[in-house]
């Protein structure tokens, strides 16, 4: 269960919520996307959630990220994008990648946030650029 | 060659910062072995057998003599007095010892220049043509286009994680001369019929124990559309590519699994649907900026006068290792690090801060890394030519075997390399110790012989007329040799001669091959021209009779 805006969701896998959604009983859920899921195919779906979870435990698997940029740029979603179980390390990325809310792990708790906005600077037009310097303009 | 701006500046800086928090995560483990592994490999550093390794990128080979200089501080510092060049255009230094890897990254800073994604499962370093800008009969200049498509893919948002590492190669020479398909994503400058300017797209090449050359999958992308294209590439590898078994990595297990029409499929389909987004499309006016750092500042010179040397060995030298520039009255000088008795690629800390002062000289502060581990000099003026020589001399860097057979590339093989299975330093050093006691070295002609130490391939073994690739049988070293592979424009594999040949055998068996080549070759046929007419018979025939 996550805490967001203020509303309590219930996480379904895919099938799961179709399944449910089918029965209209899905008031306060929302999807938790697996890497492998093809997230193009279950675009109608996938619309109407509120809420969109993305599990980033992996620490190696970056699959999610073009998951998400299918889901914001192709299929023009645009519910709230959730990142669970979050590396530190990752959060540069996460950051600009589409995602609107993460959860780090618990082990990183104790670390100060801006550990990961080292940056103000970066070479390549991304979804939430907002706050660095070198933003990609055409020429 | 480019130039740093502020921005760039701060952003290796940065970049800088957020490791050295993170080494310092991993001393107070913080940080587990395995993610700690990602991260640092990400930033070029390798543990190896006796040390980490760390490997510098040198962007599409290009180097500053105030770089070189620096170089041979870091390895006089912080390595045993040497540094290494690598088949993609990097330098690496092998004895690093992991409590002084943030000096380094500073010392390098220093210089503008850094190992972000020299290695790790990312977009590595972009491979060009050496001579890229100062051929003749090229098509466009790669540079450009390598720095901005670098820099549009360093620590990307999206494609940071790939299921394996990611190599690219741009060429702008109407004749192949970085290997496009043996690279993960090959770029061919070309024109089309509106004379617009584009590029031929290869995916799916790669050498390694499997090696595959990269079809083209489309065969022209406007300029100003290349970021959305290979961003398409990248996104269809990232969602589809195998990343749960470590042989099968690479994007041409991708392409070969779905077939070249499916995969070029999911690209096409991606690429319509994100080509038209503005923010992806070239930035033609930084382009065009950049540009203007490439080009040279020197005008054509004609010079009637240069005196003729009539000395022996700088006319074997000039005749190996000098050509022309396309700018009138220049040369491009090719300092080969294959000196006989060396290990191929290697440099110590004398020659390369010799080398710096050279370049500031003679060739406009400049060097080119090359991806037969050479160093080229790329803008000599020709009445320099004697007295560059001389100063080469002195410091053992004139080697006159640029396209002779003691031109041999190498991977570090197991002499220093965790991953190689058998060494190739030494068995590259006794090759050409027996050529040099043979007194066949100027006879060949133009023939090479590559050593790989595994089938990670480092040396490229499979496009060179003579591959040797090390394998262990118990506890010797063994040797697969491959004839006939090539590259330019019409790149091939070399194909297995037969069994292994044992380490104590396998100087006799190269001689053998080389034998049967002289002694049926007609005029300047090459090797592989040869083994077209002749077949791979007689060859078996000399090495296993």
């Amino acid at each position: 269960m996550l805490n967001s805006k203020d509303k309590t969701y219930k996480l379904l896998h895919i099938e799961q919520w179709i399944l449910e959604k089918e029965g209209n009983s899905i008031k306060n859920k929302g999807i938790l996307v697996r890497q492998t899921d093809d997230v193009e195919i279950l675009f109608e779906t996938l619309k109407q959630a509120p809420l969109v979870a993305f599990d980033f435990n992996s620490f190696d698997d970056g699959r999610s990220y073009s998951q998400v940029k299918l889901l914001r740029k192709r299929l023009g979603y645009h519910g709230e994008i959730r990142a669970l179980n979050v590396h530190i390390d990752h959060l540069q990325f996460i950051f600009r990648s589409g995602i609107d809310s993460y959860e780090l792990l618990p082990e990183y708790k104790k670390y100060n946030e801006d550990y990961a906005i080292d940056f103000s600077v970066c070479y390549q037009a991304a979804e939430n650029n907002s706050g660095l310097i070198e933003q990609h303009k055409l020429g | 060659m480019y130039k740093y701006h502020d921005n760039d500046v701060k952003f290796i800086d940065q970049r800088q910062h957020q490791f050295k928090k993170q080494v310092t995560r991993y001393f107070d483990n913080k940080l587990s072995d395995d993610q700690f592994r990602s991260i640092r490999l990400r930033n070029g550093l390798y543990q190896e057998l006796h040390a980490y390794m760390l490997r510098v990128l040198i962007p599409y080979g290009t180097l500053n003599s105030k770089q070189l200089n620096q170089l041979g501080l870091i390895a006089d510092k912080y390595d045993r007095g040497y540094g290494h060049f690598t088949t993609r255009q990097n330098i690496q230094f092998n004895w690093i010892d992991l409590s002084q890897i943030n000096s380094i990254i500073a010392d390098l800073a220093k210089v503008d220049m850094h190992a972000i994604q020299s290695s790790g499962k990312t977009v590595r370093n972009i491979s060009a043509d050496p001579l890229s800008g100062i051929r003749k009969d090229e098509i466009a200049d790669a540079r450009p286009y390598c720095e901005l498509i670098r820099q549009w893919f360093t620590l990307h948002p999206e494609f940071s994680w790939l299921p394996g590492k990611f190599k690219i190669a741009i060429n702008g020479s109407k004749n192949d001369e970085i290997g496009i398909q043996f690279n993960d994503l090959g770029l061919q400058l070309v024109l089309n019929d509106k004379h617009e300017l584009g590029f031929s797209v290869y995916a799916g090449g790669g050498l390694g124990a499997a090696p595959m050359l990269g079809p083209k999958i489309k065969t022209f992308v406007s300029e100003i559309d290349i970021l959305s294209y290979i961003e398409s590439v990248l996104r269809v590898y990232n969602l589809y590519g195998k990343r749960d078994n470590d042989k099968r990595l690479r994007i041409k297990f991708l392409v070969k699994r779905l077939g070249l029409g499916k995969f070029q499929d999911l690209v096409e389909k991606d690429w319509l649907s994100s080509r038209d987004d503005e923010e992806i499309k070239l930035n033609i006016s930084k382009l065009n900026k950049i540009k203007q750092d490439f080009i040279a500042p020197i005008k054509p010179i004609t010079s009637n006068n240069i005196e003729q040397r009539v000395d022996f060995y700088y006319t074997i030298w000039k005749s190996n290792n000098v050509s022309d520039n396309k700018i009138n009255g220049y040369s491009i000088v090719s300092v080969s690090l294959t000196q006989i008795g060396s290990t191929p690629g290697n440099i110590d800390s004398d020659q390369l801060r010799h080398l710096s002062y050279l370049a500031s000289k003679y060739s406009l502060n400049e060097v080119r890394t090359t991806k037969n581990q050479d160093v080229v000099l790329p803008y000599v003026r020709n009445e320099d030519l004697y007295e560059l020589w001389q100063q080469l001399e002195m410091f053992d860097l004139s080697s006159p075997h640029n396209s002779t057979f003691a031109h041999i590339v190498s991977c570090p093989g197991a002499d220093y390399c965790s991953l190689a299975k058998a060494v190739s330093i030494p068995v590259s050093q006794r090759i050409q110790n027996r050529f040099i006691e043979n007194g066949l070295l100027f006879e060949i002609g133009e023939l090479n012989l590559h050593i790989s130490g595994c089938e990670n391939s480092c040396a490229h073994h499979h496009v060179a007329d003579i591959g040797l690739l090390g394998l262990k049988k118990g506890k010797e070293d063994y040797y697969q040799i491959t004839l006939g592979g090539r590259t330019k424009n019409d790149t091939k594999l070399g194909k297995k001669l037969g069994r292994a040949i044992a380490s104590v055998d396998v100087v006799d068996a190269v001689e053998k091959i080389v034998n049967v080549y002289v002694n049926n070759k007609q005029q300047d046929e090459r090797f592989n021209q040869l083994l077209n007419r002749i077949g791979i018979k007689l060859f078996k025939e000399a090495v296993y009779a």
